[in-house]
């Protein structure tokens, strides 16, 4: 219930930052995720300019969003269909969302590099984990770039790994995230 | 070798200010000079006092202040909260939103991946599942759960950001004090639930600002602007206390509950207290100065009370002494005798009068009762209440006076001759039984019935003035147990006791140092403890006295009154003050001057008991009553602050394990005693080290240069120097030995010695071994050598090449005898050595050579290219060329078609060769196969290298390495 109305008010704030926006709405023009498996055996890196999200700087609102399967990269298309079909199960569950608020209050009239953190579910897999995000924004001229690393424990998101590929897959999968964000 | 060096320990210089009133201690954290605020107080589980200042974390040991640093660089933030989780770990939160753990005595940040908040913590809190929570002024609350910080806030349901303290209730659940009432918070498996209390559940005020549990589920709140309440969190219900309607003390800002007691740390009006639920409101703030702001407070486990303003931190002995400024000076020189009545109104004497203080709504009323037959300078030394209320006054001279409080209605114990004019030292009772001591014989139980109940009734007495029973007519105390014995306290003949009518008498002859006894009191086990004039006091179990003196650590041997207290000890009133014996463990303690407990009236009727038990007496500044506090304790707990190796801190906690080099050490200890930190006294004893226990004033202690070995540093401290029973801490550690003084070592090298000796020996035997087949084999040689010699075919051969010489050629027939002579010379001659060179070998050769050729003529042909210097310096077992060739001729056809030629050569410098084309005789001759075994064999015993052996169907080839010696 609680997901669905927070999916709701994203694709709402995301349609009426069509048709008029009001200037303390800003949504993402270029956007990257990136994520890496540092495993003893292997390293997988994949990465996807896909994503897409929308700021509410007065009310500190954020949504983003990325389709699981624009993840390019890996070590080979057969590591990419398991990725899809065996851990991330993208037919059952093709995107990966982040829902939350600003915890600090921020002038975003005022440019400058801001440390703050973001407080959200995040949801991967069909699985909500509420997470407080560390973020640094960088605010110029109306545009706002986020960077951010974060850590996300497959157990957490109910992603089980394989006994035999133990050795390939880290258990702690660390992201990185770009995006520029305008007010249009 | 023992070397103990004082090593000054920099410490930060403080200011300590004793206040004059009753117990009011301050101090104030400076630092070069400059103040620092202090913010919030918290104590430890051993029981430390943490300051949380703007110039970050200290402790405090009573008498100064100690930085705990962190690891790193010096940070001066703003300590704004500190806590100390079930594993010991202290956590401590910052004004800028940071939180730092204390580990192995240093700070360090801790820097969790969603970051730490942005404004100050406020609090931090342990919930059932272990997880940590801690509370923003600004943010809401946040809790660490399965590695990762959740956070609560308004979207959760929580009524305000601001967040001011956090409680744990019974059933899990964390309360939280805010500015829009108490967030009732809790975790349903896993998911965050707020429940807001507010006005509309009855809180008198939105603005929380304290809260502290008082027990079953209930929680004191404090509140901005209407006083506080009562939240019971087990049905919801909050109550008011009547004491707090009209409220005018502004805003709360800190609860500590102690006994029975709230104290109410305010933001404008300093301190308060309330007693009970029901009582009126206390206020404690003449000795604040100059802010009346009072952020925190805190019960040491002492029983102490902390609190601190911005400025200084502040001692109280909190419910432990209370002072009841009754009087005046001139009243207090006049008091013989006190007496806290059944109402715990305070009764004294004075010059021929007595005035009773009676509480009433928070101060005293005093009001006189004379007796117009009493001098002014009548001593009234004793009173006493019955169970009928009347107070019984004993005087000198006078006997005894029955006044009834009610009526004020009075009358002389007249019922009893022996009252006349009599001088009464002392009245006790238990029940229905009155006590009287006194002067030439006034010994007397009066037993008080209902009918006594009217004060004119006269009582029953019995009398015990025979100076055989009681041994003594100077009696100072008569006192009934709570066994219905009857003890005598008599000046100079110890002591009587009256049990089933028989009367058995105690005195020098059973041990006692002094017999001349003031007082008795029995305690909860039912011992009599008893006073002497000069040797301590005694417990008496029934069987054996036990003496407690000057040195158990009694500090003054004055000793008029014993009393026991509720928690039944047994307390000593002396001139300074009182000392307190911990009947369990024979320790004492003491509060006097240092309490600020002056000039106290120690005569013998002038410490009573309220209702409670507490001990009531007097001083010149008023009535003092102590109360011992529930949960506490009168000795100082040891602590070893520190360990240092070569003045670096090791981690205390653990057993340490240290290389032979590692051998100096510190260590730094403390004996918290909040009460009087200055009378601590230690001593240590180093297991490995010391047998002994030595005793120091010193807070450290230096090891230097210890040998190798297993220590164990023990440490106690106490309160004067009887140490039984003292708190002792535990350091053990190791000092391993270097590796050359190791076991395992010296056994190593001595199985390196005996295998090398071993090694050595069987080497040798090898050699022996291998010189005796050497010996061997050149024996079998020699003898197949002569046997191949004395070979008839080879006689026979060369006999018949001599005939024909003979007769062709007589001169060459000489010369061949010669040479056959030579030969044979040869073999005899070097038949017993092991090795002869190449030349020789090469000689014996060509003799043989020489004569076989005579026989074959130039179908057998040898050719020897071997270097001059080669035949020197190479050796060879004798007769092996020869045997060789002999060989080769044997075996061989010569004929002129089919030539031997054998070649004799040195190859690679490494072997000589011996090679022959191959001509097989048809018939092969008779062969034992022996000669080539033979040689190999020997060589195998002279030479590392092999002698090779080479058939190719064309030649043969025999290699023998070349031996240089």
């Amino acid at each position: 219930m609680l997901r669905k109305s927070i999916t709701l008010s994203f694709i709402l704030v995301l349609s009426l930052s069509y048709v008029a926006a009001p200037p303390y709405i800003f949504t993402v023009n270029t956007g990257s995720i990136l994520f890496r498996s540092d495993a003893p055996m292997e390293l997988i890196k994949a990465s996807s300019n896909q994503l897409k999200g929308v700021f509410n700087a007065e009310k500190k609102q954020f949504a983003f969003a990325v389709n699981i399967y624009s993840f390019k990269g890996f070590n080979g298309p057969l590591q990419q269909e398991h990725f899809n079909e065996n851990y991330l199960e993208s037919d059952k569950y093709p995107r990966a969302t982040f829902e939350g608020k600003i915890i600090e209050d921020i002038d975003f009239h005022n440019d400058g590099v801001y440390n703050v953190r973001a407080k959200g579910n995040l949801f991967i897999h069909g699985v909500i984990q509420e997470r407080i995000i560390k973020c640094e924004l960088n605010i110029k001229n109306g545009t706002i770039s986020v960077k951010s690393n974060f850590t996300i424990l497959l157990a957490e998101h109910n992603i089980t790994i394989p006994k035999v590929v133990h050795e390939k897959l880290a258990s702690e999968i660390k992201v990185e995230v770009k995006a520029d964000l305008i007010n249009k | 070798m023992r070397r103990i060096v004082a090593i000054i320990i920099a410490c930060i210089t403080m200011q300590c200010i004793v206040a004059q009133e009753l117990g009011y201690k301050s101090f104030k954290l400076q630092e070069n000079n400059q103040s620092f605020k202090l913010n919030i107080l918290y104590k430890s589980d051993e029981g430390y006092i943490y300051a949380g200042t703007t110039d970050g974390l200290f402790s405090f040991d009573g008498i100064s202040f100690k930085k705990i640093n962190f690891s790193k660089a010096a940070v001066k933030d703003t300590v704004t909260a500190i806590f100390q989780d079930n594993t010991h770990q202290l956590w401590v939160g910052f004004k800028n939103g940071q939180i730092a753990k204390r580990f192995n005595g240093k700070l360090e940040y801790i820097e969790p991946e969603e970051g730490t908040p942005k404004v100050a913590i406020t609090s931090f809190l342990q919930d059932k599942q272990n997880n940590i929570w801690f509370a923003t002024n600004g943010e809401g609350i946040y809790y660490f759960s399965n590695n990762h910080i959740y956070l609560i806030d308004t979207a959760n349901g929580l009524s305000d950001l601001h967040v001011r303290s956090l409680v744990l209730a019974g059933n899990g659940d964390v309360l939280a004090a805010t500015d829009q009432g108490i967030n009732v918070c809790k975790l349903l498996n896993g998911k965050k639930q707020v429940e807001v209390i507010g006005p509309k559940n009855g809180l008198p005020d939105y603005y929380v600002t304290a809260i502290a549990a008082a027990g079953n589920n209930n929680f004191w709140i404090g509140l901005q602007e209407k006083g506080f309440c009562l939240y019971n969190h087990n049905n919801g219900q909050i109550t008011v206390p009547a004491a707090t309607a009209n409220w005018n003390y502004g805003q709360i800002n800190t609860l500590l509950v102690s006994q029975k007691s709230l104290w109410i740390g305010t933001d404008e009006y300093g301190l308060l207290k309330q007693s009970g639920f029901d009582q009126p409101i206390t206020l404690f703030n003449s000795w604040l100065n100059p802010s009346n702001k009072i952020n925190n407070l805190l019960q040491d486990n002492e029983g102490n009370i902390w609190m601190n303003t911005s400025a200084e931190l502040i001692a109280t002995t909190g419910n432990k002494l209370k002072l009841l400024p009754v009087y005046n000076k001139s009243v207090f020189e006049t008091i013989h005798s006190v007496l806290c009545d059944y109402q715990n109104n305070i009764w004294v004497s004075t010059g021929g009068g007595l005035i009773r203080y009676a509480a009433e709504k928070g101060s005293y009323v005093s009001k006189n009762f004379r007796f117009p037959e009493l001098s002014s300078k009548t001593d009234i030394t004793s009173l006493y209440q019955d169970i009928n209320h009347h107070i019984w006054v004993g005087t000198m001279g006078n006997g005894i006076l029955l006044l009834d409080p009610q009526s004020g209605q009075y009358r002389s114990l007249t019922e009893n001759p022996l009252l006349k004019k009599a001088s009464i030292l002392s009245i006790t009772g238990n029940g229905n039984t009155v006590c009287a001591g006194g002067l030439e014989g006034v010994a007397m139980i009066f037993n008080i019935t209902a009918i006594n109940a009217n004060i004119t009734t006269l009582y029953n007495y019995t009398n015990y003035n025979n100076i055989d029973n009681i041994g003594n007519n100077y009696i100072y105390t008569v006192y009934k147990d709570s066994g219905g014995r009857i003890w005598f306290g008599t000046d100079g003949k110890g002591i009587t006791v009256l049990e089933n009518g028989k009367f058995t008498h105690y005195g020098k002859e059973n041990g006692l140092k002094d017999d001349h006894i003031y007082s008795f009191t029995e305690d909860l086990t039912g011992n009599i403890w008893f006073t002497t004039e000069g040797a301590g006091i005694y417990r008496f179990d029934g069987k054996v006295f036990k003496n407690y003196s000057a040195a158990d650590g009694i500090s003054d041997l004055k000793i008029l009154t014993l009393k026991t207290s509720p928690d039944g000890n047994i307390v000593m009133v002396n001139q300074k003050g009182i000392d307190i014996l911990n009947v369990t463990t024979g320790t004492i303690s003491y509060l006097h001057n240092k309490q600020a407990i002056a000039d106290v009236n120690s005569d013998m009727g002038s410490v009573s008991q309220d209702t409670a038990k507490n001990i009531v007496f007097s001083t010149v500044n008023g009535i003092v009553v102590y109360s011992p506090v529930e949960n506490t304790t009168n000795q100082p707990k040891t602590i070893i602050d520190n360990v240092q190796l070569f003045l670096t801190d090791v981690d205390k906690d653990i057993p340490g394990n240290f290389t032979y080099d590692q051998n100096s050490f510190q260590f730094n200890f403390t004996g918290i005693y909040y009460t009087n930190p200055d009378e601590v006294r230690y001593q240590y004893k180093l297991d490995g080290l010391d047998t002994t226990w030595i005793l120091t004033r010193d807070r450290y202690i230096s090891f230097l240069r210890l040998q190798p070995g297993k220590y164990k540093f023990h440490i106690r401290s106490s309160l004067n120097e009887n140490f039984e029973g003292a708190d002792e801490a535990l350091y053990e550690f190791v000092i391993e030995k270097p590796i050359w003084k190791k076991v395992w070592f010296i056994t190593l090298c001595i199985i390196i010695g005996f295998a090398g000796v071993y090694g050595f020996m069987k080497r040798r035997e090898k050699n022996l071994k291998k010189m005796q087949q050497l010996q061997n084999e050149k024996v079998q040689f020699q003898f197949q050598v002569l046997r191949n010699q004395v070979n008839p075919h080879f006689l026979f051969n060369s006999f018949n090449t001599l005939i024909s010489t003979i007769e062709e050629n007589p001169v060459m027939a000489v010369d061949y005898v010669e040479q056959l002579s030579e030969f044979f010379r040869n073999i005899v001659n070097y038949r017993d050595k092991d090795v002869i060179t190449l030349g020789e070998e090469i000689s014996v050769l060509q003799t043989y050579f020489y004569l076989q050729q005579k026989r074959f003529g130039e179908n057998l042909k040898l050719n020897i290219v071997v270097p001059e210097e080669v035949k020197k310096h190479t050796f060879i077992p004798p007769l092996t060329l020869q045997l060789l060739l002999e060989n080769a001729i044997k075996h061989n056809a010569v004929s002129k078609e089919k030539q031997l030629m054998i070649n004799l050569f040195i190859e690679n410098g490494k072997y000589l060769v011996i090679k022959n084309n191959i001509n097989l005789k048809i018939t092969k001759e008779a062969s034992e196969g022996m000669g080539l075994q033979n040689i190999i064999n020997r060589y195998n015993l002279l030479s590392n290298e092999p002698v090779s052996i080479n058939n190719d169907g064309v030649n043969f080839t025999v290699s023998l390495p070349t031996l240089k010696q």
